[in-house]
């Protein structure tokens, strides 16, 4: 007991101390690693304004990052390696990044955007938020991956698939559908789970794509059809994926990658890639425009995709061989899958029409909410 | 004897609050246990409430043995301290609780509610709510609630003391004719010796657990048994005449009539 | 006993001073007779009075101020209503629904409570310090993990309900979102409610049971009446809880959407900022509507305690012989702490579990998972937790007293001004706090002060709600012998208020604790990338769908709260002993 209260006192007291840190003025902590990362940070403010922009920039202070993941911490702190810079990392949804984005009205709280399906990139874009890199090696990047002006980049390309439960699929006497028309099979009802494409740009990419590949009219009976198969729209990205896991949904339309191939090992389960075409959609990397850090994070643009080495250790992270189709002169990996699979999109046409597509989509989902 | 309490005992742990106590009381008649704070007057009257269970003793109400009967079913009624009214009733709704327990009617119930309360002098408030009405008033609303179940035995616990002098006096004087009236057979716990010389028929002086004497007020002031009574009672500032069924209380320095009950 | 009686004149007064009236003919107070210059002390009384005023100024109404401007705004600076007229006509429904799912939460959460009050005061024992551990236990709720842990117990395979008791049903609707949060508005409305039974006037029962009341009938006709308004308050309390909750109706609620979830889904999926900020709008009539009924409620309940001459002590009753109402009460409250149990067994537990292809066993690597964790992170949360509890709780205590017992102009504004952050979704507040303090002067964004401040009154109006419950409790005649024996308004403060408020600080500090600890919403906006909080690695566990490492993170979370409430018990426990002796 006493040992448990003097611990926790200890705690008390370190808490104290940090506070002190914290609240106190730059200098005035007595914790070294505090101090260093405040002053460092001070130096940054002062220098991005004197020092003019080059090449290889004298680079220092910090760079904030929103990411998708924690999992990029490896990434970063490679590039702290080489270039001194301290990055500070986040993980916020896309859909969280352009609200914060909007409400901050032009002053950005982050420097870099690492991550996450691209029609909230084009969205950024078009309300002007985004900076544009420009850089040399950006022209070996497919152009069909990337912004036309170079506003954002793509660091790999998430595909849609179908991950299955096989005990479920058993227990209903459900053959595993092969095929998006598959899908809309009565004896699925109630079975489906997908994301609401308003907050999952996989599944954004699904109704974009099939609306692009089956045409306006089909491509919304479909998902009409679809709809009354559909249990609920989840309103998180990774939800259909964790419901299927979990014993509570036989079918769940997810982004395939290696965390769901990973997961092939302790469930039982099983992943459709759907043979009439597989959707797809960039993961976006950009620069806040008047950002604190604005130079830091351009130059990681330019850092990693200039450096295959780099692009590896990337593609390692997201157990994902992808970066080989955004960077075909890329060597030492190759492309997992034949990119014939993946669907027709058109990528211009994401950004464009995506209110319009999520505000009909929103009536096909509301259709069946009342009925309930 | 009415009511009769005998080697009743109770103690707190270590500490013995009552001590053989051994009481009887004829009907109709109101009986003071006098005695100054901690001398376990409180705890007798728990008691025969029912509140507390003795360590040993019996108590008996006309003839019947009610030691172990809990509070709810004795035929003995309690006016507390604080009165213990209920803030989200009305006036006659508190007065006519009790009778929800006798299987009356609920009209019958109401009829006899307002007589109590128009016994009291409250007719006017039924209505009313218990914060609407001065300390007096609840007091009276108390009594009447506790008087319309028409108890054997009802039980007050210092209930005048939260009111002022001149208050206290008017209400001695409104229970004792209310009493009479009622034939109403009561015990009275207080540790103001002209409210029990005033009041009771009986009085028994307590200290630390014992009864010290126990008999007619004017008894005792002609005889007490010890220099503890006397000083206690303050007899040596008291003049003590008999007047009709009236007794007065005159004190000696200044010889002014004080008041009469 | 306990001497709580005042005479009528003081209680008239203390009604006066909570109500506004006037009680000193002419206005001015005892410590004002002497010499009409401002002594240092009531500069300082005025400053700290200001600083209060100003900080709910600037904290509460600037960031509200935003979020309305926001709704108005077409996006080219102009102003239109358009936002109100597109929410108002497509998002009726989820308004209805929202207000259909916070009256039934409302009065599920209360049966709830009520019935786990009741029981917890007529228990003795161990049975009673277990049924209190629980409560406390259960007042952190790290978000998410409570709803997924429903998921796990109840869901469609659910530990209970298909592999228990076979049955095959759907919770993804709103009676899922009802039975959630019910269950976890109960332990803190549980505690409001222990509360006001522990100050129940114990004259009325005993003359009730005098009068020839069974415990049944006192139960009916004495205990709940007199819960009547405590009751009334958790009704009001869980329903505006209910309306701004989006965590749950997003985990659980399928394809049913209340307007706060619809507001977490216009910020996350459309990144409309008016639109969203419209919906808030909505949602805050029915919820000031809700205050100032709570208000009214209050001042009822207080009156009523006024006509009793109280005497506080046990609540002797005995539930077994209440009759079937008494057998109710102990049924629901052992299903409710059952339900308890298991859902934070559920938690503790899965932490611990790995699932192979169906088959459960026993792991510790989430445990090394865990250790991955920074410390730093988990350090920080602590301390950002401390400051804003005991910050907070200072706030609210003198909050309480300046809007109680002062006579402040407007007081009844600010009163509702502070409250407002609790009947918002924590979203909205988070970019009400980027819109209002993202610019000079006011640039607070990327610091840790944006999200202590926003911690703080978040928490405000609950903490202040605990104080001024406390408060009424303190007799005026005190605060006036102080004054009349020369000290100032400050020393009343500091003699007299503060320190009777020692039991309000400790709840005070345990509920802005646990919240500051779990805080979700909001701060998502806020955060630097370098400053992370301990909860952010649960919502990236919960995000990338490990459970497990969620439930651990959890679970720690948890005991960090009860180790630092408990130290705060046994400081102030010790303060209180060495003040007595």
């Amino acid at each position: 007991m006493k040992k448990k209260l003097t611990a926790l006192l200890l705690v008390l007291a370190m808490a104290f101390t940090l506070v002190a840190c914290g609240t106190g003025a730059d200098n005035g902590g007595s914790n070294a690693a505090d101090n260093t990362a405040n002053n460092t940070a001070n130096n940054t403010a002062n220098n991005a304004a004197d020092d003019a922009e080059s090449e290889a920039p004298e680079l220092s202070g910090t760079m904030k990052v929103v990411a998708t993941s924690e999992s990029y911490v490896t990434l970063f702190d490679k590039f702290t390696e080489e270039t001194g810079v301290t990055v500070e990392l986040l993980s916020m949804s896309s859909g969280e990044v352009l609200s914060k984005l909007r409400a901050e009205g032009g002053t950005p709280s982050a420097d870099l955007w690492f991550g996450g399906g691209i029609d909230a990139f084009m969205s950024a874009k078009e309300d002007g938020l985004l900076e544009q890199v420009n850089f040399d090696a950006a022209a070996d990047l497919a152009a069909e991956y990337k912004d036309s002006e170079n506003y954002w980049f793509s660091k790999g390309i998430t595909i849609v698939g179908f991950l299955l439960n096989n005990t479920l699929m058993g227990e209903l006497n459900l053959t595993a559908p092969a095929s998006w028309s598959d899908l809309l099979d009565e004896s699925y009802a109630g079975e489906i789970i997908m994301s609401n494409p308003a907050v999952s740009g996989t599944n954004y990419a699904v109704v974009n794509a099939l609306l692009q590949t089956m045409g306006e009219e089909e491509g919304w009976n479909y998902f009409d059809g679809l709809n009354s198969n559909i249990a609920y729209y989840a309103k998180r990205g990774s939800d259909p994926s964790n419901k299927v896991i979990s014993d509570e949904y036989a079918i769940g339309i997810t982004y395939i990658d290696g965390t769901i191939e990973a997961l092939l090992e302790d469930y039982d389960v099983t992943i459709v890639y759907p043979e009439d075409g597989i959707p797809w959609v960039p993961e976006g990397v950009a620069v806040f425009k008047n950002a604190e850090n604005v130079d830091a994070a351009k130059y990681f643009v330019e850092w990693l995709f200039s450096n295959d080495k780099n692009l590896q250790l990337l593609a390692e992270i997201d157990q994902k061989t992808s970066v080989k189709a955004i960077k075909p002169t890329m060597e030492g990996i190759d492309l997992s899958y034949d990119t014939g699979i993946l669907m027709d999109e058109d990528l211009s046409l994401f950004g464009s029409e995506r209110d319009a597509i999520l505000a009909q989509f929103e009536t096909l989902m509301g259709d069946k909410a009342v009925d309930e | 004897m009415y009511l009769e309490l005998s080697h009743l005992k109770k103690s707190f742990g270590e500490k013995t609050v009552v001590e053989d106590l051994t009481l009887s009381l004829p009907q109709g008649e109101l009986l003071c246990i006098l005695g100054s704070s901690g001398c376990g007057k409180t705890t007798t009257l728990n008691m025969i409430g029912g509140f507390l269970a003795p360590d040993s003793g019996q108590i008996l109400v006309d003839g019947e043995d009610i030691t172990a009967i809990p509070p709810e079913r004795r035929p003995v009624t309690t006016v507390f301290q604080s009165y213990g009214l209920f803030p989200h009733m009305t006036v006659l709704q508190n007065v006519v609780y009790g009778l929800k327990f006798q299987r009356i009617r609920r009209a019958e119930a109401r009829e006899k509610g307002l007589r109590y309360l128009e016994m009291v002098g409250l007719a006017d408030y039924a209505g009313a709510y218990i914060h609407e009405i001065s300390g007096g008033q609840q007091q009276r609303v108390a009594l009447a609630r506790a008087l319309i179940v028409e108890p054997k035995l009802c039980l007050l616990d210092e209930p005048f003391s939260n009111l002022d002098a001149a208050l206290r006096v008017k209400m001695r004087q409104e229970l004792k004719s209310l009493q009479r009236e009622l034939g109403m057979t009561m015990v009275f716990v207080t540790h103001d010796q002209e409210e029990a010389l005033i009041l009771a028929d009986r009085m028994a002086i307590m200290e630390q657990g014992r009864v010290l004497q126990y008999d007619a007020p004017l008894h005792i002031y002609h005889n007490p048994v010890s220099p503890f009574v006397a000083d206690f009672l303050g007899l040596k500032d008291l003049e003590w005449r008999q007047d009709g069924a009236l007794l007065k209380i005159i004190r000696r320095d200044d010889k002014e009539e004080h008041h009469a009950g | 006993m306990n001497n709580r009686g005042h005479n009528t004149q003081e209680r008239a007064s203390l009604r006066d001073a909570l109500f506004g009236v006037p009680h000193l003919s002419g206005g001015r107070r005892p410590g004002e007779r002497k010499g009409g210059a401002l002594t240092a002390g009531s500069l300082l009384d005025k400053a700290i009075l200001l600083l209060l005023l100003g900080a709910v100024c600037l904290f509460v109404l600037w960031p509200m101020a935003c979020i309305l401007l926001r709704s108005l705004g077409d996006g080219e600076g102009g102003f239109t209503l358009a936002a109100y007229a597109q929410v108002w006509s497509r998002y009726r429904e989820n308004l209805w629904n929202s207000v259909f799912v916070g009256v039934l939460s409302a009065l599920a959460c209360t049966v709830f409570s009520t019935a786990a009050a009741i029981f917890i005061a007529t228990r003795r024992g161990w049975v009673k310090m277990a049924c209190m551990a629980l409560l406390l236990i259960t007042m952190v709720s790290p978000p998410f993990v409570s709803s997924l842990a429903y998921i796990q117990l109840y869901g469609r395979r659910g530990w209970i309900t298909y592999r228990l008791l076979g049955i095959s049903w759907d919770p993804y609707n709103c009676w899922g979102v009802i039975w959630m949060q019910s269950i976890s508005f109960v332990p803190l409305n549980t505690l409001l409610l222990i509360g006001i039974l522990s100050k129940l006037d114990t004259g009325s029962l005993q003359a009730a049971r005098d009068l020839g009341a069974r415990p049944a009938a006192i139960l009916r006709d004495v205990v709940l009446p007199l819960m009547g308004p405590g009751i009334l308050v958790s009704l009001l309390l869980s329903f505006v809880r209910s309306l701004s909750d989006y965590g749950t109706p997003v985990i659980i609620g399928g394809r049913f959407s209340t307007i706060a979830s619809e507001i977490y889904l216009q910020l996350v999926g459309y990144s409309d900022l008016e639109k969203s900020s419209a919906m808030n709008m909505f949602l805050l009539l029915p919820a000031i509507a809700a205050f100032f009924l709570y208000r009214y409620l209050m001042r009822r309940s207080d009156k009523l305690s006024e006509g009793s001459r109280s005497r506080q002590g046990r609540l002797e009753l005995s539930l077994s012989r209440c009759g079937p109402v008494g057998i109710g009460i102990a049924a629901v409250s052992i299903l409710f702490f059952l339900m308890m149990v298991l859902q934070y067994g559920c938690i503790f537990l899965a932490g611990f579990l790995k699932s192979t292809k169906g088959v459960y066993s026993f792991t510790l690597r989430n445990w090394e998972e865990l250790w991955r964790l920074d410390a730093a992170t988990m350090v920080r949360s602590v301390v950002y937790a401390l400051i804003v509890s005991l910050a907070g709780t200072l706030f609210a205590m003198l909050f309480a007293y300046y809007m109680e017992r002062r006579r402040v102009p407007g007081r009844s504004f600010f009163d509702c001004v502070a409250t407002l952050p609790y009947m918002l979704p924590g979203t909205c507040f988070g970019i009400g706090y980027i819109l209002a303090f993202n610019h000079e002067p006011l640039k607070l964004t990327g610091t840790a002060v944006i999200v202590l401040a926003n911690m703080l009154f978040k928490q405000l109006p609950t903490a202040t709600k605990i104080c001024s419950a406390s408060l009424t409790q303190v007799p005026l005649a005190l605060e006036r012998s102080a004054r009349d024996l020369g000290g100032g308004q400050l020393a009343v403060l500091r003699d007299v208020i503060l320190p009777s408020l020692r039991p309000a600080f400790l709840s005070c500090f345990v509920y802005n604790f646990s919240s500051s600890m779990t805080t979700a919403g909001a701060i998502i906006f806020l955060i630097n990338p370098g400053k992370k909080l301990a909860v952010f690695k649960l919502f990236d566990a919960v995000y990338t769908g490990d459970y497990a490492v969620a439930s651990l993170i959890a679970s720690v979370i948890i005991v960090i709260v009860l180790a630092v409430e408990g130290l705060a018990y046994l400081i102030t426990w010790k303060g209180g002993e060495r003040n007595v002796s």
